[in-house]
């Protein structure tokens, strides 16, 4: 600190500590008072004391509950664990696989006994850690798109939303997702020609009637390429 | 939510979390995100920057569990510290990005009163502080209370009572002077 006040009795430290208790230092000032909690095992500790004395403080700020959602980005960006079959991502993944390869195989016997000329289906395994899964199948043949949420926690205010980005890097809409069911989305054909091997699809958190600008504005939450099965 | 009850329980989840026991964090969630998202939200004064600082601070609890001493502080000492400095790094930083003015920003929060249950919740240590604010100067608990409940930088504090830097800055000295003395000669004195 610059400045040389008499602080009648409180040492220096002391007032250091309880300056960056309360939050009043700013800029250099701020860090360097970090800096030196970080290494001064006696100066954290009187910064400790002084965030003990204010703390009570805080019981006079309202309860907020957050959205759903900030729980859900937590664990997503926790280290992947199993602790239980629940809550294993490798379950999460394998269901997620079982139920593409479902999907890939009721629509490859959809084409077979329609018999047309054929396409292929791409899957994606639209991914974001967590319980952010989704897992989509593409019928070219139809132009047609079906989304399964393989893993997903509903969010209470926002709504999930895919977006195709293919290699020019621009993400398409392509329509809300329901968060319990499967979702068919019939694609325009303009849409169904970036629809290609190895194009991005993405699921993004947007407001109830979807993004309103037509690009993502909320947190994009789970992304998978189309791949042939 | 009655913390003072809880803290016991909130100090043993958080002695689990270095074990990478993730219901540990998840139960310190339930108990703690409500309160601490209040306390982002009045310094930012919007849902979607709290919200990305209460996701920085329980990812911050994970990783520094360990570092919790529990015989040193409160668990809600611990996590309020934690989410204070988090919000009050993204509102400086966004300052500096945007250059708006504190003043105005600081005057859309509006003041809220405590709730109810939350006076219900009010510990000894609780009553005692607001004993000790009371009987600091007016001038002086309203700039603590723009320093903590706002984030306000000395800076910030000046120009609202629109005094001198040096004036705010022994302004707040004294008043935590005051509290210090108060506190620790305590109750009854």
């Amino acid at each position: 600190m610059s400045d040389t006040f008499d602080h009648s009795g409180m040492r220096d430290d002391d007032m250091l500590a309880a300056e960056l208790a309360l939050g009043v230092l700013d800029g250099a000032e701020r860090t360097a008072a970090r800096t030196r909690a970080a290494r001064e095992p006696a100066f954290a500790a009187l910064v400790v004391q002084w965030e003990e004395r204010l703390s009570p403080w805080a019981t006079e700020i309202a309860e907020v509950a957050p959205s759903p959602a900030v729980w859900d980005a937590i664990a997503a960006a926790l280290p992947a664990r199993q602790q239980s079959l629940w809550q294993s991502l490798a379950f999460w993944r394998g269901l997620t696989l079982v139920i593409g390869a479902l999907a890939a195989a009721c629509i490859g016997a959809l084409i077979y006994l329609g018999n047309a000329p054929q396409q292929p289906p791409l899957i994606a395994a639209i991914d974001g850690g967590g319980h952010h899964h989704f897992v989509a199948t593409l019928d070219k043949n139809s132009g047609s798109i079906a989304v399964v949420p393989a893993a997903y926690t509903a969010d209470a205010t926002r709504a999930p939303e895919l977006w195709l980005i293919p290699a020019d890097g621009k993400p398409r809409p392509l329509g809300l997702l329901r968060a319990d069911s499967a979702t068919t989305l019939v694609l325009p054909k303009e849409m169904l020609a970036h629809a290609v091997r190895d194009a991005v699809l993405a699921v993004s958190l947007e407001p109830p009637g979807g993004s309103p600008t037509g690009q993502p504005t909320g947190p994009v939450i789970a992304t998978g390429k189309l791949t042939l099965l | 939510m009655d913390l003072d009850a809880n803290r016991q329980f909130i100090a043993e989840a958080l002695a689990r979390i270095p074990a990478g026991d993730r219901a540990a964090l998840q139960a310190v969630y339930r108990l703690t995100s409500a309160k601490l998202f209040g306390v982002a939200l009045r310094i930012l004064g919007e849902r979607g920057e709290a919200e990305d600082v209460l996701q920085e601070v329980y990812v911050t609890v994970w990783r520094k569990a360990g570092e919790f001493e529990a015989g040193r502080a409160s668990p809600m000492t611990w996590l309020i510290a934690i989410t204070r400095n988090r919000a009050i790094d993204r509102l400086r930083a966004a300052r500096r990005s945007r250059a708006m003015d504190p003043i105005d920003e600081a005057a859309e929060i509006a003041d809220s009163a405590p709730r109810a249950d939350d006076a219900l919740e009010m510990s000894q240590e609780n009553a005692r502080l607001h004993d000790c604010l009371d009987g600091l100067a007016g001038d002086e608990r309203a700039a603590l209370r723009g320093a903590f409940f706002d984030g306000n930088t000395y800076e910030d504090l000046a120009q609202r009572a629109r005094i001198p830097l040096g004036t705010m800055k022994s302004r707040i000295r004294r008043a935590m002077m005051k509290l210090k003395t108060c506190l620790e000669a305590g109750p009854g004195l």
